[in-house]
């Protein structure tokens, strides 16, 4: 390339002198309009020049350069002046058309014309002037002076001009002027652009330099080993890749041609969006919690478990996933146990919060790098058993981490002081027949609702606890109404979101290892049981035989699940009803499977059944915060899946008073025939 | 003029971890290669895979980007005055007819990748 390069700058080498001496013969037109025999030659330099011209050809004849510019006609004068060739060497290309220069007359005049650069002259050839001495500077070359000696064969005689002497000398002065300033302007020019030509010189050679070098080995190993190299890389591969995953081709010209790939979205499917697995950190792990930010609705989070296989990875790990950028994770935040639970801060759009096995509760910032900011003690004043249910409750102002582990503490934290549980609160079943301690897997609040919330537990009861003492009733769990319905561990409860004209937000749903999603309706505070009054006896007990939950406050009593869906054929490991939708629902089991089920429109089958992953569980779902049409399904191969449900979450005006009148229809069926004393009262096609 | 010695592709001592990224940029279906520039002063070529910046062409390309990354910069100074800090390139993106070429320029490094968006 410098070749090329080089090549160019002697190019412009070449053409700057040729301009060099383009300007010179210009120069030395000039001044062979200045007659030889001037006594004051117009210029310094002239004076030598003319002094030895003089000496050469003997006194000029007077006749000047008059004809300078245009019209300077052959002086006849000229062809008898043998003139010596200055500074030829220098003009090499213009060597003949010097000789003929200085031939005088038409001939001369001729070749001066046929001189391209000559473009001061334009020679009409008015034989009125006087004789055109040829004054030869050598301005710009320093070269000594060849001398040779040229005759002119053509006209040898003089001009009839030589007669107007006296003209001819005022001719003269002022011709003289001219020329001088002609010369000066001429210099000017070919001085600027000599300058122009140095500086593309200049310019060329930098460039020329500046080439790509190579690096040596160490200093490629140098700047490979530089953190702030690295950190530069994760920076722009995450951009870069980003870009990459938007498929959309902006040029694309809608008038050329069909495009062939049919857009096939019909309004009944569930369609994967996409499916994010890290090879590194994903592999044999289980993904036990998801959550979707709040602030970005493209980043969703996944927590993951222990890797039995890789002893030196950190046991738990938290990813989070960027839709826009689908072959890694954006940032993986690192844990010392297997992280059971996690949830984005609603209030701050950096923080992430992790229950741990060992109890732990971890604080994670995103801008940070891959540990904790802030963790609890592993004293005994936090969880020191597995946490698998946490819940970030409150307004922005005033808000607390409530987090349960399976001992039955209920904490609620400061997100700021995790050192110590701003309160805790043991959940004991007094009255239990076996233990007082209730093994809690999942935890729930209602809208809206800060003080009481609802817990699963591994016996497969339900019940309701309050963070602070009441009138009427103490902190603590509220034995009294047991929502007894599943025969195993209830793995998720959630409770309706309070959205739209109808409130369903006393609705709950729950599912199980037993295979089966139930569906409830908490008592409202006032209507919860209390400790019987001495004064009533048979009916009520707090053990096994199925009631349904009467009016009457007062008893302690089983309450019964509204409905029952059975769909299922494996364990359910979640349920979440959509947030939007006041009817649907989604629930993962244990064999794959999702299924999305709207009670306006059917009750007892799911109106689409995807299986998502063949033969893995899902253990988590979470819909998506925004506007409810992606699910994030976490899967038990590490995997994190994201569905897109299309237009079936996007509830019509017509769904509250659908959903209420559904309800209502359970909720008759379950008044009307229960069943005989069984636990479970089972309602048989609610519609 | 350099002489291409010995541009190896695969240093020895690149940490697995930064091995490990530019690989799957490098993989991603559409991508035809990366090249990892280290400016400030000269120009050098610290890693880049790829047939399309192999060699003299590579250099050609880490030429030009360098070129368009500068005036970019220049021009930017000169409208953003000198008041204020300045607006500086965060990333290019320069759609030809062929293929894209994606620029992320940082302060001393700079990443090119090209690409075709219609694979």
């Amino acid at each position: 390339m410098s070749d090329k390069r080089r090549a160019e700058i002697l190019a412009k080498r070449a053409k700057l002198e040729e301009m060099r001496k383009a300007k010179a013969q210009r120069q030395a037109e000039a001044d062979r309009r200045t007659s030889l025999g001037r006594t004051p030659p117009p210029k310094p330099d002239d004076r030598d020049l003319d002094d030895y011209i003089i000496k050469i050809i003997g006194q000029p004849r007077g006749v000047d350069t008059g004809e300078l510019t245009p019209s300077i006609p052959g002086t006849p004068s000229l062809s008898n002046i043998p003139i010596p060739g200055t500074s030829h060497s220098g003009r090499a290309s213009r060597g003949s058309n010097e000789g003929s220069d200085r031939l005088p007359l038409d001939s001369s005049f001729g070749r001066y014309t046929s001189s391209g650069t000559d473009h001061v002259v334009d020679h009409t050839l008015i034989p009125r002037v006087t004789v055109d001495l040829i004054d030869i500077e050598q301005e710009l070359f320093e070269l000594p002076q060849k001398e040779r000696v040229l005759y002119n064969k053509e006209v040898q005689t003089r001009d009839l001009s030589d007669e107007n002497d006296a003209d001819a000398a005022q001719a003269e002065v002022e011709l003289r002027e001219r020329i001088l300033r002609e010369r000066l302007a001429e210099a000017e020019s070919a001085a600027a652009r000599e300058k122009e030509l140095d500086e593309e010189s200049v310019r060329l050679e930098k460039e020329i330099e500046a080439e790509i070098r190579d690096l040596t080995e160490e200093e490629r190993t140098i700047i490979l080993g530089a953190p702030e190299f690295a950190d530069f890389v994760e920076s722009s591969t995450k951009i870069i890749q980003r870009a990459l995953n938007d498929n959309y081709d902006y040029i694309r010209d809608y008038t050329l041609g069909a495009e062939s790939g049919v857009d096939d979205s019909e309004g009944k499917r569930v369609k994967r969006v996409c499916a994010f697995f890290d090879e590194r950190y994903g592999k044999n792990r289980s993904i036990t919690d998801v959550d979707w930010s709040p602030k970005y609705p493209e980043i969703s989070c996944a927590a993951y478990n222990k890797n039995p296989a890789a002893l030196n990875e950190p046991d738990g790990l938290v990813a989070i996933w960027n839709l826009h950028m689908l072959e890694r994770p954006e940032f993986v935040l690192h844990s010392q146990s297997d992280v059971l639970s996690v949830t984005f801060s609603p209030f701050h759009s950096n923080l992430v919060f992790g229950g741990t096995y060992s109890g732990q509760i971890l604080l994670w910032d995103m801008r940070s790098k891959h540990l904790p900011v802030l963790k609890t003690p592993l004293s005994a004043a936090g969880h020191t058993h597995p946490v698998y249910a946490m819940q970030m409750v409150g307004t922005q102002n005033a808000h607390n981490l409530i987090t349960s582990s399976t001992d039955g503490l209920v904490c609620s934290w400061l997100v700021d002081m995790l050192a110590q549980p701003q309160e805790s609160l043991e959940l004991i079943h007094a009255g239990h027949s076996k233990t007082g301690e209730v093994a809690i897997t999942t935890l729930d609040f209602p809208n809206n609702e800060t003080t009481t919330f609802m817990v699963g537990t591994e016996e497969g009861n339900v019940y309701q606890a309050h963070r602070y003492d009441r009138a009427g009733a103490k902190a603590g769990l509220n034995q009294y109404d047991v929502y007894k319905g599943h025969t195993g561990p209830v793995m998720g409860l959630h409770f309706h979101p309070l959205v739209g004209p109808v409130d369903f937000s006393d609705l709950f749903l729950t599912c199980s290892v037993d295979w089966t999603v139930k569906l409830w309706r908490a008592k409202s505070l006032t209507n919860a049981s209390g400790p019987p009054p001495p004064s009533l006896s048979t009916n009520l007990s707090s053990s096994t035989s199925g009631k349904s939950a009467g009016a009457a406050g007062s008893h302690a009593a089983a309450i019964a699940p509204i409905y029952s869906f059975e769909e299922a054929d494996d364990y359910v490991y979640d349920v979440k009803w959509h947030p939007l939708h006041p009817a649907v629902f989604g629930t993962a089991d244990g064999s794959g499977k999702f299924d999305l089920w709207n009670l306006n429109t059917d009750t007892e089958v799911p109106i689409v059944s995807t299986a998502v992953s063949s033969g893995r569980a899902i253990n988590k779902i979470q819909w998506d915060k925004k506007d409810g049409r992606r699910v994030a399904l976490g899967g038990s191969d590490g995997k994190l899946y994201i569905y897109d449900i299309g237009d079936m979450g996007v509830p019509r005006e017509s769904e509250w008073a659908d959903m209420q009148r559904t309800v209502s229809g359970f909720a008759g069926a379950g008044q009307g025939g229960y069943g005989d004393g069984e636990s479970g009262t089972r309602v048989m096609a609610g519609r | 003029m350099s002489v291409p010695t010995g541009v190896s592709n695969a240093s020895t001592t690149t940490p697995p971890e930064i091995e490990q990224t530019l690989a799957m940029l490098s993989g991603h279906r559409s991508v035809l290669g990366y090249m990892v520039l280290s400016r400030g002063g000269t120009v050098s070529i610290i890693k880049h895979s790829g047939v399309v910046f192999e060699g003299e062409q590579g250099r050609k390309y880490a030429g030009l980007i360098e070129r368009i990354v500068e005036s970019v910069q220049t021009g930017l100074e000169e409208i953003s005055g000198e008041q204020n800090e300045g607006d500086e390139i965060r990333f290019l993106r320069i759609r030809t007819k062929r293929h894209e070429l994606m620029i992320s320029p940082a302060e001393r490094y700079l990443l090119a990748v090209l690409h075709d968006p219609s694979s």
